[in-house]
């Protein structure tokens, strides 16, 4: 008895010394170079792979039918949001591998079109969440801020790549009816769904309108000016000094910030107001994003704010209070503002617990899925559409 | 008549938070993940971002193969090269130490 009393206990040691060298040294398993997830010319190796999935998605009806489906079980919006960031993602990839450029533009005219058409016949609620119908719109004829945000987006993307000329029009009144519905209500906010305005839709929003003044000769700066105007007086979270995630028609706070959100707004302000959006991502940064171990990850909310857990956060891991949403997101911040070390840190938490499957040289993450995926491409080569715009050396 | 299944026994017995011990339960997570692993388990941990990796499945049977998939997942990661550590420590106590005295 007295030699098993001894060996439970010298075998505990042994336990805990074991796991004091193991836990550190994991990270070094899981790790790698910034340039391996986010390439500073070409596409990295995490690109191609990623993209190589999607586009056999979008050669294989079947394949695309059956993603599409176990998202659309889920969330309608995750349908719609996984063709903008595969069309976002592709207009940076054709101006980073101009050689590939036509199949690129090939792809993204099929999915601009074939959303265009099913806007057309099933009408705004096909792409949004049920409770869209559950009260009107308060702007009249109901449409979605979220929709048409992310298609003119789409559009200008498309057109920034190479000129479209059917899609010129199509982008003109997409924006007109995006600024219009802005300015009709005191704090320039448009409804995604009734009475609710999110902040993701107003960035995305504001850099279709930036766009789209690069390509056409517009100014809307006053516009721009105004929007930050209002946003730093009415629509911030005073404890952290972040953009709230989501707020009436008249401005009234609804959601506090949500680190599923934040980091793109700050990624799409980058066109409108550079050091606001660096602050909001340093701010999010310091709010939101952790290291545990040699692994960053992100929160869904900050410390300040009680929200839940929902659609947009994924699963929220208890104690750390990880977000599988925020988490993603992060690395389109970290990708957007060249935060190397954090960006490393994402992407090695990303190989260590979202459980990538390579298929021949078509990668995905099991625990995400094709929206997910698709915004991960997007973090691996954002950039060069942005300096396009902004003028900045092109890649 | 064949000694083997007897062999089998013989060399898979061990002593209680023994170097062999946890050499043992080390092999017996990796060969349930690898299971688990070989039988495409890891597709249902789409259940992390609300996504069913089946629908005919349904939520409740891909959120339960998921999460069997997570918890072996992190037990081979996290436990197993623990215990081959606490092995490892244990046998070179054993060599080094325990003879001199």
């Amino acid at each position: 008895m007295k030699s098993l009393f001894k060996r439970i206990f010298v075998g505990s040691i042994a336990l805990i010394i074991a796991t004091v060298i193991w836990l550190p040294c994991l990270q070094f398993v899981f790790r790698y170079k910034p340039n391996q997830f986010h390439a500073d010319t070409g596409l990295s190796l995490k690109s191609k792979r990623l993209a190589a999935r999607h586009l056999e998605l979008w050669t294989e009806p079947k394949l695309l039918e059956q993603e599409l489906g176990k998202m659309r079980a889920s969330n309608a919006e995750w349908d719609f949001m996984g063709r903008s960031f595969l069309v976002w993602s592709l207009a940076n990839m054709a101006l980073r591998e101009p050689e590939s450029k036509a199949t690129y533009l090939q792809t993204m005219d099929r999915i601009i079109d074939e959303t265009l058409r099913i806007e057309q016949q099933e009408g705004i609620y096909f792409f949004l969440m049920p409770y869209a119908k559950s009260r009107p719109f308060k702007a009249q004829p109901a449409r979605s801020h979220f929709l048409d945000g992310e298609i003119a987006l789409m559009l200008a993307m498309r057109r920034e790549v190479e000129e479209k000329a059917e899609y010129k029009r199509l982008l003109t009144d997409r924006i007109n009816l995006l600024v219009e519905r802005m300015q009709s209500s005191p704090v320039l906010a448009a409804e995604s769904y009734p009475d609710e305005c999110w902040m993701f839709d107003h960035a995305v929003a504001l850099a279709a309108i930036k766009i789209a003044d690069h390509l056409d000769g517009n100014d809307h700066s006053t516009f721009f000016r105004e929007w930050i105007r209002i946003a730093k007086q009415k629509l911030v979270h005073p404890e952290t000094g972040l953009l709230i995630s989501s707020y009436t028609r008249d401005g009234t706070q609804m959601d506090g910030p949500e680190g599923s959100s934040i980091w793109m707004v700050a990624h799409c302000l980058q066109l409108i107001d550079e050091d606001f959006a660096r602050d909001q991502y340093q701010r999010a940064r310091k709010e939101l994003g952790r290291t545990t171990l040699g692994f960053s990850y992100a929160r869904e909310w900050p410390i300040s704010w009680n929200g839940p857990a929902d659609i947009d956060s994924g699963l929220i891991i208890p104690v750390l209070e990880i977000s599988a949403g925020s988490s993603g997101m992060a690395l389109i911040g970290a990708s957007a503002f060249a935060d190397e070390q954090f960006l490393s840190s994402l992407a090695g938490t990303l190989d260590f617990a979202a459980f990538p499957s390579s298929n021949n040289n078509r990668l995905k993450y099991c625990a995400s899925n094709q929206v997910g995926d698709a915004a991960l491409l997007y973090a691996s080569v954002l950039r060069p559409l942005w300096q396009k715009v902004k003028g900045e050396t092109k890649l | 008549m064949s000694r083997f299944p007897q062999n089998i026994i013989i060399l898979w017995r061990a002593e209680f938070f023994s170097p062999k011990d946890f050499l043992r339960r080390a092999l017996v997570i990796s060969v349930a993940f690898l299971i688990a692993h070989l039988a495409g388990l890891r597709e249902y941990t789409s259940f992390l971002n609300g996504t069913m990796a089946s629908v005919e499945l349904g939520w409740k049977m891909c959120a339960f193969l998921g999460l069997g998939y997570l918890a072996l997942y992190f037990a081979f990661v996290l436990v197993v090269p623990i215990l081959i550590l606490a092995a490892s420590l244990l046998a070179i106590r054993q060599k080094f130490f325990i003879k001199k005295i």
